[in-house]
């Protein structure tokens, strides 16, 4: 059959090539970049931040997804609530600021203003005939995962996020994101495409060449390797990994930390993944000397040694949850070419800069890892750029994740363009 | 010992050298040494101290009366028409008001002899926190009496000092201070000037002067270089929004416009709810027409209430507060203008961080416990249960 009516993306979207990169427009052209924001940025579950960003009533952080400005805010129930930051009199930005405390929510130009449900309160010189109650702030769906938030911009979002939040919360309430607090966070735009930042987070293929820093904590095979490519010496450090894992999966899960590898990156549409991994050296943190940065550690943990937790989810996040701290991050795409990194660490909220923790120790790893990314990330935003480029082959060994999120995005695109 | 020499016995101990001051606190009484016919309607009270002390003040600064009048405690303010210069004896200059419970039982009730309690004095309108070479004083009805103590200082003191003073009466009649402003002109050899703007004639003298409401043309012709001095303005709302715009027409540099509301009664009587109506009608009404000053109206007496000095620490604006009203609502009618949007706590445009005092505040969701924790208030919501000082 012709298809006469496919749309360029459709038919890009058909002819993808499993085990391959995707074709340049995926990362370049505005027009797949506009469907990316209104399939996946608008009608995903988009992790945006954490409790801690709102601790208390009245609290409120602003974002942009795509162009759509969105807060949350804690309410006087601590309950987390979001709204469209677009005052219902003549649009105007409510929150201005990326966190703030406010007492209601009141549009600076003519003082509308809303309680934190989102209902008018006070509106002057509208005249008699018109309803307050018609006038309220749209509100936009909003979930906390353990202390992640997640938000979906869709009337509709998908209903597996429970799916994920029952399998999850196990996993990260030891953590007590809750009570912890942000230590530092960081933005930085990376010149790539957002597929480009999460494709190149979903493997450590790049890792030994790259991340010295990273690579000091992490086992070099963590993430998978060729097993005929490795020689004596490497596949004995392969096996005692294997081991490792093993060992210290039945030792974290005996005490109640859950920590077998879970994964449903492109079988669900709330794709995710988790594993609680061990460390290597001291096996403590993600810290230069592998030791806990924070001497308070989170949550109900007790031993600094229970290794790194880490949870994936589609389509814009990725977290590690140390005993003595988190680090995680949210993409969130600027436009074709340009993503948002922002990173957030946390420590417990009764952990004291100076004194049970120093910033510069926290971040080193992550920060120094970051930037390596964002040049990375750079560079195959360049190469995607020229007329050279075409998809290349991924490693069934090392980046099948990858694979898994491109399959992920892939379908996520065809099941709502139509395929 | 004769009367006479007993009465010089007085007067003489009046004048000892090395007076302690007068302090309230300790002795609140005054007695009213003279009550004097201004004009046909304004009474001066002339009051001193049981116990002679000397009166320390600023010229324009104001004393509290705390009168009990049918049973009832009132506070009233009055600004001080007497100059710090004579510090024995201090006065202040009353306007009958047709209805109004305190003017009527000042003129009827007070003779020599007459006790009154008193507060003060205090204030941050006079010219000695703003000194300039140039001064141009203007004035509304009895809103005179700040500005007649300020010109009575110069003339006292017999320091050169460049005034010019205009006053809005309705009628030649109606000049307060007229004779004493003429003399203080003639003894300062023209670096005094007084100029009386009458909206009409009296009945047995027609108005030969500048005749109508206060006009910028006047204001011109009276104080061509008005543009150079520092001015002072006190007399009703209206009288002084009509100041202010002209004023603004003119270009003026507002931070040397100075002016006082001294027209408390009505100020602090309607309900805040009245009072943003009858604000916003001032306004109006002064866009419509260059003031001269309005009858004022006493409003009927409200129930005891005690009155904080609310201090704006930015602008440097004091103004008074009962402890029954909202600081934003009296702040406004006071010509003090503060952001400020719904009026009733909920959308925090007029937050404030209090220096110094306490309020008590009915909010609704406008401002967050620990802001409020902070030193934060919404003004809006706010009645004083202290004096304050306002980060403002």
């Amino acid at each position: 059959m012709l298809d006469t009516t496919d749309t360029p993306l459709q038919s890009l979207l058909r002819r993808r090539k499993p085990g391959y990169s995707l074709e340049a427009p995926f990362y370049t052209s505005p027009e797949v970049f506009k469907a990316d924001l209104d399939i996946i940025f608008h009608r995903h579950w988009i992790f945006v931040g954490v409790e801690p960003d709102v601790p208390e009533p009245g609290d409120a952080m602003s974002f942009e997804i795509g162009g759509t400005s969105v807060f949350v805010v804690r309410d006087d129930d601590m309950g987390l609530r979001a709204f469209h930051n677009v005052c219902r009199h003549r649009g105007a930005p409510l929150i201005h600021d990326y966190k703030t405390t406010i007492g209601n929510i009141v549009c600076r130009y003519h003082s509308w203003t809303y309680g934190l449900d989102g209902k008018l309160l006070f509106a002057e010189h509208m005249g008699a005939d018109f309803d307050p109650s018609c006038h309220g702030l749209k509100p936009v769906h909003v979930r906390s995962l353990e202390g992640l938030i997640f938000i979906c911009l869709s009337d509709d979002p998908p209903a597996d996020f429970d799916v994920m939040a029952a399998k999850m919360a196990p996993y990260l309430a030891p953590h007590d994101l809750r009570n912890a607090k942000v230590a530092f966070e960081k933005d930085i735009i990376e010149p790539g495409n957002w597929k480009l930042t999460m494709e190149n987070n979903r493997e450590c293929y790049h890792c030994a060449g790259n991340h010295p820093e990273l690579t000091v904590p992490l086992f070099a095979y963590g993430f998978g390797f060729a097993p005929e490519e490795l020689g004596e010496h490497e596949r004995a450090e392969a096996d005692e990994y294997a081991k490792l894992v093993t060992t210290s999966h039945r030792e974290w899960e005996s005490c109640g930390f859950p920590s077998e590898m879970v994964e449903h990156l492109d079988d669900m549409v709330t794709g995710y993944r988790t594993e609680r991994l061990p460390l290597a050296g001291d096996g403590e943190s993600h810290t230069g000397d592998t030791k806990a940065a924070c001497a308070k550690l989170l949550g109900t943990i007790n031993d600094p040694k229970h290794g790194a937790l880490h949870f994936w989810t589609q389509p814009n996040s990725w977290h590690h949850f140390m005993s003595d701290h988190a680090v995680v991050f949210s993409v969130l795409p600027l436009d074709a070419e340009r993503s948002l990194l922002r990173t957030k660490w946390l420590v417990h909220k009764d952990a004291v800069e100076g004194v049970d923790y120093d910033v510069a120790n926290l971040t080193a790893v992550w920060e120094a890892t970051n930037d390596q990314d964002s040049e990375l990330v750079g560079y195959c935003q360049h190469g995607a750029r020229s007329p050279a480029y075409e998809p290349g082959p991924y490693s069934p060994h090392t980046e099948m994740l990858v694979e898994k999120f491109c399959n992920w995005y892939v379908g996520r695109m065809a099941e709502h363009l139509g395929r | 010992m004769d009367a006479s020499t007993r009465m010089m016995d007085v007067a003489a101990r009046r004048l000892g050298s090395a007076l302690p001051a007068w302090n309230p606190d300790t002795d609140d009484v005054l007695v009213v040494q003279a009550v004097r016919e201004e004009t046909h309607d304004v009474k001066t009270f002339v009051l001193a101290p049981k116990n002679p002390t000397a009166f320390h003040y600023e010229p324009g600064q104001f004393l509290t009366l705390d009168l009990e009048i049918a049973g009832e405690a009132i506070n009233r303010c009055y600004t001080i028409s007497s100059a710090p210069t004579r510090p024995h004896a201090i006065s202040i200059t009353v306007k009958r008001v047709p209805g109004g419970p305190v003017s009527n039982f000042l003129h009827d009730t007070l003779k020599p002899g007459s006790e009154l309690r008193a507060v003060g004095p205090m204030g941050d309108f006079t010219c000695f926190r703003h000194a300039a070479g140039k001064y141009l004083f203007l004035s509304g009805g009895s809103g005179i009496t700040p500005l007649m103590s300020m010109a009575r200082t110069f003339h006292d003191l017999a320091i050169p000092r460049d005034i010019v003073f205009v006053h809005a009466a309705r009628s030649p009649a109606d000049i307060i201070f007229r004779d004493e402003l003429e003399l203080m002109a003639r003894n300062q050899n023209g670096a005094f000037k007084f100029a009386p703007v009458c909206e009409g004639d009296a009945p047995r003298e027609p108005w030969h002067g500048l005749k109508g409401r206060l006009s910028l043309q006047m204001l011109k012709l009276t104080a061509p270089d008005f543009m150079e001095r520092e001015i002072f303005v006190c007399g009703p709302s209206p009288f002084m929004a009509a100041v202010r715009t002209m004023l603004g027409e003119a270009g003026f540099d507002m931070a040397r416009h100075h002016e006082e509301s001294f027209n408390f009664e009505e100020l602090a009587a309607a309900e805040p709810e009245v009072a943003l109506e009858v604000a916003a009608a001032e306004l109006a009404e002064a866009a419509k027409q260059a003031e001269a000053p309005a009858p004022m109206g006493e409003a009927p007496v409200a129930a005891p209430v005690t009155t904080y000095q609310v201090t704006f620490a930015k602008t440097g604006r004091t103004i008074e507060v009962p402890s029954d009203k909202f600081v934003l609502d009296m702040a406004r009618r006071a010509g003090v203008r503060l952001p400020s949007s719904c009026s009733k706590g909920l959308c925090g445009t007029c937050k404030s961080k209090l220096n110094s005092g306490t309020v008590d505040m009915k909010h609704q969701g406008g401002i967050r416990q620990r802001e409020i924790d902070a030193g934060m208030v919404l003004l809006c919501c706010s009645k004083p249960t202290s004096d304050l000082v306002v980060d403002r």
